[in-house]
C-alpha cells in the first residue's frame, strides 16, 4: 500500500488535528481505530473528553486511547449527489456516515464498498482503511467502514 | 421582583438586503444601524452601546480587524465587541445588551450584523466550489470524510428522524411549500414571485439525500440592526417592541451525550425560561419564527415547543398548520429557506414588523411572536448547538 503513487489515490481533505485528537489519527495511520476510555470505570468516549460519571484527574489524567473493536451500526446517514468541491466530483455519490461504535460514542465516517442505496439506520458495519491524497499531494489515512462481514481478506 | 416582561424593548428596527457591491458589508452594516437609530427617533449621538452580531463558530465567519460599523458610523459608545453562535446572533446579542442596560452601563445598544455569503459564494463558485466555502471550517472532524457544507451533517436530522418517526419527504416538503407561499408576500423575500408545490420540491435536484435543493435555506447579503433600550425609554417612541421573555438550552447539556441530539434541539430550557419570563402558554405565540437552516430544524422545533406531538410533526406540517391561514403561522418572511438568511435576525426582523402591523400582505394580528436561533460546534459525531428563544410582543 506504501507505494501506492498519490495521482492514484482520491482526493480527500486531510484531518484537521489538534493535540487532544491527535493520538487518535496517529492511531488511525497506523490502521487502528481508537476511543477513549476512563481508566477509574471503563466508559468510552470519542472525541476526548473528561469523564462524566465522577472526579478526574488534572488534563485528562484517568483518560487513554484504546483500541475500538471496530464494529458498530450505522446511527444516521446520508449520500452526497453534489461534489462541492470539484476534487470530489468523481467520488459522488458517497455516504457520510454517523456510526454507532460497539463501545458506545459515535463517529463520523463513509461508508464504501456498496451501493449507497443498500445503506439503512441499524447497518451492521465494520472498520477498514483506506489511503487518499490531499490536494498538496501528502497521503494520509483514514478509517472507513464497510458492511459486515463483506471485507476482503487483501483490504 | 418586578416582572421580566415589558422591561426591555426593540425601539428601532433598520435592514438593508440584497448585494450591494458598491460598499463594504460593514458600510451595509453600518447604514443598517443608521436605519434603525432613525426609525428609534435617536441620533447617532443617542447611541452609547454597539454590538456586532456575527456568526462565529458553526460554520461562521472568524472576528475581523479592520474596522468597525461602530466607528465607521461615528457612534459615541462605550463598549462595542462581537457576538454570535452560528445563526444564533439575535438572542445572544440581546442577552448581552440587557446586562449593559441592567447595570447602567448603557442606554441604547444598538446591534448589527451583516453577511456577504451570496457574493462571496458566486467567488468560490469560480473555484469549482458549490456554497459556503469561504467560511473556514479549522479543526472540524468531519471534512476528510466529504462533511464540506452545512447540509453534509444537517441531513443526518432528517436521517435520523425519518428512521425514528417514519417522517418523510413530501412532509419535508410541505414546510418549504408553506413558507414559499409567505415568501410570496413578502416583496423583499429572494423567492418572491415564485411558488412552489410539493411536485416541485421532489423534483428538485437531490443535494444530500435525504435533502433535496428545496430543503436547503437561501444563501444571502444583507444586513439587519435594532436598538434595544429600557421601557421607562421606549414609551415615547413611535412602535415599541417589548421583550417578553429570553432563554438558552445546550445540546452539549445532555442530549448530545445520550444521542438524541438528532431528533431534538436543546429547546426545553430555552422555552421554559422564556415562557416562564412572559408569563404566557404556548397557545399565546400568534406566529413563530423558528430557526429554518433546512426544512428538518422546523419539523423538530414544531415538535419541541409542543405544537405536535413527538414525531407527529410530518402529519402536523402536511396539514397546511403553518401556512397562511393555518393555526400556527410559522416563518411569515418566507424564513430563511425562502427569504434571507441572516441567522435569528430574519426572525427577529419579522416578528418585529409584524407586531407593529407593517407587515403588508403577510400581516397576522397577534400579541406575541416568537424567534428562535440555533448554531454550534459540528463534532462529526453530532452537532452541539446552542437554542436560543425570544418572545415579543406588543404591551399589555
Amino acid at each position: 500500500m506504501n507505494e501506492t503513487k498519490p495521482n492514484t489515490l482520491l482526493r480527500r481533505s486531510a484531518p484537521n488535528t489538534d493535540r487532544d485528537i491527535q493520538p487518535f489519527w496517529d492511531n488511525v495511520a497506523n490502521r487502528q481505530l481508537s476511543v477513549m476510555r476512563c481508566k477509574t470505570c471503563g466508559a468510552y468516549y470519542w472525541p476526548a473528553s473528561y469523564c462524566r460519571n465522577h472526579d478526574n484527574e488534572p488534563f485528562l489524567g484517568n483518560m487513554e486511547w484504546v483500541p475500538a473493536s471496530g464494529k458498530g451500526t450505522v446511527f444516521a446517514f446520508n449520500v452526497h449527489h453534489w461534489a462541492f468541491d470539484a476534487a470530489l466530483k468523481e467520488q459522488v455519490p458517497y455516504v457520510y456516515a454517523l456510526i454507532e461504535l460497539e463501545e458506545g460514542p459515535l463517529i463520523g465516517s463513509n461508508v464504501i464498498d456498496c451501493d449507497p442505496s443498500e445503506v439503512r439506520v441499524g447497518l451492521a458495519v465494520e472498520v477498514t482503511f483506506r489511503e487518499f491524497a490531499a490536494a498538496d499531494g501528502d497521503v494520509f489515512t483514514l478509517h472507513q467502514f464497510v458492511p459486515a462481514g463483506t471485507q476482503s481478506t487483501a483490504s | 421582583m418586578t416582572k421580566f416582561a415589558d422591561q426591555y424593548a426593540i425601539v428601532g428596527l433598520g435592514s438593508v438586503i440584497g448585494p450591494h457591491p458598491e460598499v463594504s458589508g460593514r458600510a451595509m452594516q453600518a447604514e443598517a444601524a443608521r436605519l434603525a437609530i432613525e426609525d428609534a427617533g435617536l441620533v447617532p449621538s443617542d447611541i452609547d452601546g454597539a454590538l456586532d452580531l456575527k456568526r462565529q463558530g458553526g460554520g461562521g465567519d472568524r472576528p475581523g480587524y479592520t474596522d468597525s460599523f461602530a466607528r465607521m458610523l461615528g457612534l459615541p459608545v462605550n463598549f462595542y465587541y462581537s457576538i454570535g453562535r452560528g445563526g444564533s446572533i439575535a438572542g445572544l446579542g440581546i442577552a448581552t445588551a440587557l446586562g449593559f442596560l441592567q447595570a447602567g452601563l448603557a442606554k441604547y445598544v444598538v446591534c448589527s450584523n451583516f453577511v456577504e455569503d451570496w457574493s462571496n459564494s458566486r467567488k468560490t463558485r469560480a473555484e469549482g466550489k458549490i456554497g459556503m466555502a469561504h467560511t473556514p471550517r479549522r479543526g472540524h472532524y468531519g471534512t476528510p470524510f466529504g462533511d464540506l457544507r452545512a447540509v453534509s451533517h444537517h441531513s443526518f436530522f432528517a436521517s435520523r428522524h425519518m428512521h425514528e418517526y417514519g417522517t418523510t419527504s413530501e412532509q419535508l416538503g410541505a414546510i418549504a411549500v408553506a413558507q414559499r407561499q409567505w415568501a410570496c408576500m413578502n416583496p423583499d423575500a429572494r423567492m418572491y414571485g415564485r411558488p412552489i408545490t410539493i411536485e416541485d420540491h421532489q423534483a428538485s435536484e437531490m443535494v444530500v439525500d435525504p435533502y433535496h435543493l428545496l430543503d436547503l435555506c437561501q444563501v444571502s447579503d444583507g444586513a439587519v440592526s435594532f436598538v434595544l433600550t429600557t421601557a421607562d425609554r421606549a414609551e415615547d417612541t413611535r412602535s415599541p417592541v417589548y421583550l417578553k421573555g429570553i432563554g438558552f438550552g445546550e445540546a452539549m447539556a445532555s442530549l448530545w451525550w445520550e444521542k438524541r441530539n438528532y431528533t431534538e434541539l436543546a429547546v426545553k430550557p430555552a422555552k421554559e425560561a422564556a415562557f416562564a419570563h412572559a408569563g404566557i402558554e404556548l397557545a399565546d405565540i400568534g406566529h413563530a419564527q423558528l430557526y429554518d437552516c433546512f426544512t428538518g430544524e422546523v419539523l423538530f422545533q414544531l415538535e419541541d415547543y409542543g405544537w405536535a406531538e413527538k414525531g407527529a410533526g410530518g402529519e402536523f406540517v402536511a396539514s397546511g398548520a403553518t401556512a397562511p391561514g393555518g393555526s400556527i403561522p410559522v416563518n411569515t418572511s418566507g424564513g430563511l429557506l425562502s427569504a434571507y438568511h441572516f441567522g435569528d435576525l430574519t426572525g427577529t426582523l419579522e416578528a418585529v414588523t409584524q407586531l407593529r402591523k407593517e407587515a403588508g400582505d403577510r400581516q397576522v394580528d397577534a400579541n406575541y411572536s416568537l424567534v428562535s436561533g440555533h448554531g454550534g460546534e459540528i463534532l462529526s459525531p453530532g452537532m452541539c448547538s446552542i437554542h436560543s428563544t425570544l418572545i415579543f410582543g406588543t404591551k399589555e
